[in-house]
């Protein structure tokens, strides 16, 4: 079947559209990449637009030295390691046994999971329950109150119950146990819904704000996601005095805020082109089935 | 050998609960112990008296609510920037979408896909430090460029208009890519002999968009609006806090960042948990009605 000839026109305008919408996703990420490396001069001119002029690292020299950027570097990594480990290890124990049919109550207990994503008691009398457990100012309370995603968990538990249980049932003749079973089957052969939600919950766990804002008071604790934007803030702060005093803006230079970005932007770029495939597979799976 | 078999189902189901245990323990503690500290609501919370031991105060806190200026403006704000967020965001994916499923070079649309669906992954602290960067007065490019052409820069962030149009904007941005992954695989699903015996018609593609295209993912559709009805008196605290600044402050207090600074900075528990339980309520009666109405059209979720 040979296209038509409007076929053709209406498929150019697409490709072209498609074009621009993905050019508007990359082009502030390259702003902000070529400001933080430009010169002073460059940026304060607005000349910097994709590409970086005047070739400098002078900010991200300022940066780490002279802020606790490191700091809150390995603030931030810890923070996220140490949850994404307690949150996925939480989520096989939610997931698992509701993927068995022959788990008692699982109904029950499944709704019950469900209701809490339709009604939450909200953020005060969670801060109350994280306060009187003695939690505020440690990492705890960023990662206990959120520790099970439940659409993650829901992700994972579908992705189980997709396992044929042939597989099950030979490995049971074989005289596995349940330890067993899910240990050395069932878990290696979920390796793409692993992959995923260790995506989502470590990119969840490194970009956490309001958490961080909300029960880290010291800090020496804060990590880079919230070091990053006081930097940010104080700027528009000063901002706000525009007119009263221009020389006040050029404090905090837009080239250090910007290494600042790209430093928080970094990890993310560089682990999410090798789990594309997999959290796509992970979302369908999860809206398939879920 | 019934019984032997019901022994064997208990024992199989031993570890499964020494597993869930912790599970059960979080979602008590975490989920439902908060539902119930929702009483807080109708006492007058001290942390001297606690939860057991505050005095009641009835309906008063919800009262005080809706009879006091600033948080009617709050309520309304929410409402509104959220409704802008639903009704202008909505489409978008589903537009996306449609448009990503007719590209026939997989190279291209791959290419597309993995740039629309970065964004999703950058922190609200990220986008809001691309927008002041991007829209600032004094550097940003696009004030550059508009005070070469025109001599004045224009104070995107600081008038009503263009901030809320920048605010809704930067939410669209952010999820579009990703919002489309469970329309693209909704349209995987629609069988492809629709779409000859469609062509064997006559139609053209826009009429088979129109007739087969849509109607195969209606369903998904439905869904995902009733997921978001849930969120119509939510604006996500990053989001709103990152973007605002003391020009709009008049239109960008909204529910999430009166709870944050009237309760946790500023001690106000039981008033801001009223307004959370407020919240709470209307959320989930917008997401049974919403499911109600999706029962009309055969689309339920539950």
């Amino acid at each position: 079947m040979s296209e038509s000839y409007g076929d053709k026109i209406s498929r150019i305008i697409i490709s072209f559209i498609l074009f621009l919408i993905a050019l508007s996703c990359l082009a502030p990420v390259l702003n902000i990449l070529s400001i933080s490396l430009s010169g002073k001069q460059a940026v304060e001119s607005g000349q910097v637009l994709l590409w970086p002029l005047d070739i400098t690292l002078q900010s991200y020299e300022t940066l780490f030295k002279g802020t606790r950027i490191l700091s809150a570097l390995s603030n931030g990594l810890q923070m996220t390691i140490g949850g994404v480990l307690l949150s996925m290890a939480f989520t096989i124990c939610a997931a698992y046994p509701l993927s068995k049919s022959y788990f008692f109550g699982r109904r029950v207990f499944t709704l019950l999971i469900l209701f809490t994503m339709v009604f939450s008691g909200g953020l005060i009398p969670t801060y109350l329950v994280v306060k009187s457990l003695g939690l505020i100012d440690t990492y705890w309370a960023i990662w206990l109150p959120g520790v099970i995603s439940t659409f993650n968990m829901l992700i994972m538990r579908s992705y189980f119950e997709g396992i044929s249980s042939e597989v099950e049932d030979a490995a049971r003749i074989d005289g596995c146990n349940e330890w067993q079973l899910m240990s050395k089957i069932i878990l290696p052969l979920s390796m793409p819904v692993i992959a995923t939600l260790l995506l989502f919950y470590g990119v969840g766990y490194w970009n956490s704000f309001m958490s961080v804002l909300i029960y880290i008071n010291s800090t020496d604790k804060y990590t880079i996601t919230v070091l990053i934007q006081q930097m940010i803030q104080s700027q528009s702060l000063l901002t706000e005095a525009l007119a009263n005093d221009v020389q006040a803006i050029q404090l905090v230079p837009d080239g250090i805020k910007s290494a600042g970005i790209i430093i928080l932007i970094l990890p993310m770029v560089i682990v999410y082109p090798f789990l594309q495939k997999y959290f796509v597979q992970g979302v369908m799976l999860g809206s398939v089935k879920g | 050998m019934r019984r032997v078999f019901k022994g064997a189902l208990f024992r199989k189901n031993i570890p499964l609960y020494v597993m869930f245990a912790p599970v059960i323990a979080y979602y008590l503690i975490f989920r439902y112990l908060p539902i119930g500290g929702l009483v807080i609501a109708f006492q007058n919370y001290n942390f001297f008296d606690g939860i057991l031991h505050s005095p009641w105060v009835g309906w008063k806190n919800f009262q005080m609510l809706f009879s006091t200026d600033k948080t009617i403006l709050i309520i309304w704000n929410t409402l509104w920037l959220s409704f802008l967020n639903l009704i202008v965001g909505f489409p978008v994916p589903i537009i996306l979408a449609l448009l990503l499923n007719s590209v026939k070079k997989m190279w291209y649309k791959r290419m597309v896909q993995t740039l629309v669906y970065l964004p999703h992954f950058f922190s609200w602290v990220i986008v809001g430090g691309m927008v002041v960067t991007i829209f600032s007065l004094e550097s940003g490019f696009i004030n550059q460029w508009i005070t070469q052409h025109y001599g004045e820069p224009y104070p995107f962030l600081y008038k009503h208009f263009s901030w809320v149009s920048i605010f809704v904007g930067a939410g669209i941005w952010k999820e579009m890519g990703f919002s489309t992954i469970i329309y693209l695989a909704a349209l995987t699903a629609i069988s492809p002999a629709l779409y000859e015996a469609a062509s064997i018609d006559g139609a053209t593609k826009w009429r088979q968009t129109w007739h087969v295209t849509l109607p195969g993912i209606r369903g998904t559709i439905i869904l995902v609006l009733i997921l978001s009805m849930g969120r119509i008196l939510e604006v996500g605290f990053d989001q709103i806090y990152n973007l605002r600044n003391a020009m709009v402050s008049q239109i960008s207090e909204v529910i999430s960042t009166y709870i944050f600074s009237m309760g946790i900075q500023g001690g106000q528990f039981s008033l801001t948990a009223a307004l959370g339980f407020f919240e709470s309520v209307v959320a989930f009666i917008f997401i049974l009605g919403a499911n109600l109405i999706a029962k009309k059209f055969d689309n339920h979720l539950f």
